[in-house]
């Protein structure tokens, strides 16, 4: 008799499909680079055809790696499913998603354009509600966190899900833009990352949880501070995955760094619970390791998600 | 031309031999040359130093990053503004960028005369007035314009011809610059020079000022078409091939591999419609410049919002048709075909 454990081998792996916000900005690369990246963790990167709507052009219809790469590395837990990449554009291709990639590009644009497509209200009911694994870059760091100042002057809508305030632009205009090394520790094998930072973000401040997930705007917000409509709180904890040393001191309002927490050089990389926030842009490097990363951590959750 | 796949779409293969290192855009190269190397145990003999040191306090941009910004701007819309009112216009559009411009091409073609860059303080208003990346033009060779640019904190330079060139025969040095710069083209050849010389983002031409989107097809028409040919010529082809058009080899090289530009390229220079827009995303350009089309038009926040939403939702005609509904009156135009060469801004530049 079959034991269960190798009947469950023998099925068809499950698929997992990647979604990567395709509204402006640089969503090709983010594409590229995940299908890189479970090349590396030898997971399938399936053509499965999608549910018949127009955009099935759109999705990445790769063929599979070498047949024998993955019967190979049927030891690899990861193996069992198998990865369908789609650009999202529309709500019904989002609701075909496990996970979330929204890219770099221009905030204020990906806000603007959701909102007129109608994607605004369910991305934060996919992040803050279903609590799917969702990863910001760069402007998709500011549209997940919950509050974001220097935003255009008649403001600017979030998605929200990190607790954390976000300063666009904070280290300045194009020619402020910069590469820089940063150690990584969250990544296994802990090595330096080259990263990619063009008119960058940085968290200047982490979010007591409750406050804000309850609705209630921090008290010393300034004006030109946005904040994202309140959806479930949740207990998760926002962790520091990543910082940039030595730009700290270069800040002008000492009130507002990472500085006066009592830690050093400012966080650019966060993630709370099922939220996951960069300020740089790995997506440039060609490196896949944090796309690697994340593509494990999304086969946690749907995991986790199956056994509930 | 039939509207790309998925799988063979210039934009889609900006990144997709990122798994194969030595074909990945020039752009991208030299990052991701560090980023394996930090992988791997062999010493780099070559340059150890500069790749360890945080480059922030290197006085110069690196390409990656002046590319990047490029990357960046795909998918989206950048708009001629003339002050700051029309710039928030923009903004609350959702445009990806604004171009600050005294005059737009419109206006310079009827009024004629030197046209120039714009007062510094018109383009810092603007800069002032609103959070997206801010270009500005400069005059074709006019290395002090782009010196002033740059001082002022513009995030893009364009080295354009709808201003009155200012050197007959050279572009500008773009290397020595750190604001990264965009330039025309009309075709591979004027592409591949342009880059060479340092521009890290490209535009089709068109014909700008006229509305009429003929030349803007007609030059992403030519790049691709040489791409098409380049790709699968032999590399006796290719040499002679970077003979005829003028341009590096080694570029040329990696647009054959690449089968696209190897920076961002915007389509610009004519169009004034959401289906232009889309028109030209169709075709394989990575986002759209649009000048006079907006703000000479009826309704310009309502035209304005509706290029960026076909431009975002090129491929999608039933939204494509909603967006084209009620638009008002379209910038009048002048027809491309029964213009006289001399009056054409695309010549200008080589």
């Amino acid at each position: 008799m079959v034991q269960p454990q190798q009947q469950a081998m023998t099925t068809t792996p499950a698929t997992i499909t990647i979604g990567v916000l395709a509204l402006q900005g640089a969503f090709v690369e983010h594409i590229s680079l995940l299908r890189q990246a479970a090349g590396d963790l030898h997971i399938q990167v399936s053509d499965r055809p999608s549910g018949g709507d127009h955009y099935a052009s759109h999705e990445e219809r790769i063929d599979s790696l070498s047949s024998s790469s993955s019967s190979a590395d049927v030891t690899c837990p990861d193996s069992d499913y198998t990865l369908t990449l789609i650009e999202v554009r529309t709500p019904a291709e989002l609701a075909r998603c496990d996970g979330l990639i929204i890219p770099g590009g221009e905030s204020t644009s990906i806000s603007l354009i959701a909102e007129r497509t109608g994607l605004l209200e369910p991305l934060r009911e996919f992040v803050k509600v279903q609590r799917r694994p969702t990863w910001g870059t760069c402007a998709g760091l500011i549209l997940l966190a919950e509050s974001a100042n220097k935003s255009k002057a008649s403001g600017q809508e979030l998605i929200g899900g990190l607790d954390v305030r976000v300063q666009r632009n904070y280290f300045g205009r194009q020619v402020e833009s910069f590469e820089a090394e940063l150690s990584l520790p969250f990544l296994e094998d802990g090595g330096l990352f080259r990263t990619v930072f063009i008119r960058a973000p940085v968290v200047e401040r982490v979010l007591p949880s409750a406050s804000t997930s309850m609705g209630e705007v921090p008290l010393a917000a300034p004006d030109d501070t946005v904040v994202a409509p309140a959806k479930q709180a949740t207990k998760a904890r926002v962790e520091i995955l990543g910082r940039l040393p030595g730009r700290a001191k270069a800040i002008k309002d000492r009130t507002t760094t990472a500085e006066d927490l009592g830690e050093e050089g400012d966080i650019v990389a966060v993630r709370q619970g099922n939220v996951f926030g960069t300020a740089f842009h790995p997506e440039l490097t060609g490196d896949g390791r944090i796309h690697g990363w994340w593509l494990r951590e999304v086969m946690k959750a749907v995991r986790e998600r199956g056994k509930a | 031309m039939a509207p790309p796949t998925a799988n063979d779409s210039p934009t889609t293969t900006l990144n997709n031999t990122a798994a194969t290192e030595p074909s990945r855009p020039l752009a991208f190269r030299s990052q991701s040359r560090r980023a394996v190397n930090d992988n791997s145990t062999e010493p780099t003999p070559s340059k150890p130093t500069t790749a360890a040191k945080m480059s922030a306090s290197e006085p110069q941009s690196s390409f990656a990053v002046k590319a990047g910004l490029a990357q960046m701007l795909k998918g989206g819309v950048i708009m001629d503004v003339i002050n700051v009112e029309q710039a928030r216009i923009a903004e609350e559009a959702g445009a990806c960028a604004v171009m600050a411009l005294e005059r737009v091409p419109a206006d310079i073609r009827v009024q004629g005369g030197v046209a120039r860059m714009s007062d510094p303080a018109m383009i810092q208003d603007i800069m002032r007035a609103v959070t997206i990346p801010v270009m500005a033009k400069a005059r074709i060779g006019h290395v002090v314009e782009c010196q002033i640019l740059q001082a002022i904190g513009v995030d893009y330079i364009d080295e354009s011809e709808v201003l009155t060139p200012a050197d007959p025969t050279n572009h500008v040095d773009k290397h020595t610059f750190n604001t990264p710069f965009v330039c025309g083209c009309r075709n591979l050849g004027e592409a591949l020079r342009r880059i060479s010389e340092g521009a890290a983002m490209i535009r089709t031409k068109g014909e700008a000022g006229t509305g009429d989107v003929v030349e803007a097809v007609r030059h992403m028409q030519t790049v691709n078409a040489e791409i098409a040919r380049a790709s699968s010529a032999s590399d006796a082809d290719l040499r002679a091939m970077a003979r005829e058009l003028e341009c590096d080899l080694s570029l040329l090289r990696e647009c054959a591999k690449l089968k696209r530009l190897p920076v961002v390229n915007f389509a610009a220079g004519g169009i004034a419609t959401p289906a232009d827009a889309a028109l030209m995303m169709q075709m394989g350009c990575d986002g759209v410049f649009v000048g006079s089309g907006i703000f000479k038009s009826g309704d310009a926040a309502k035209r304005a919002k509706a290029i960026v939403q076909a431009t975002t939702h090129y491929n999608d005609p039933k939204v494509l048709a909603e967006v084209s509904i009620g638009l008002g009156e379209a910038m009048v135009g002048i027809n491309c075909m029964h213009m006289g060469e001399a009056d054409k801004l695309s010549k200008r530049g080589w």
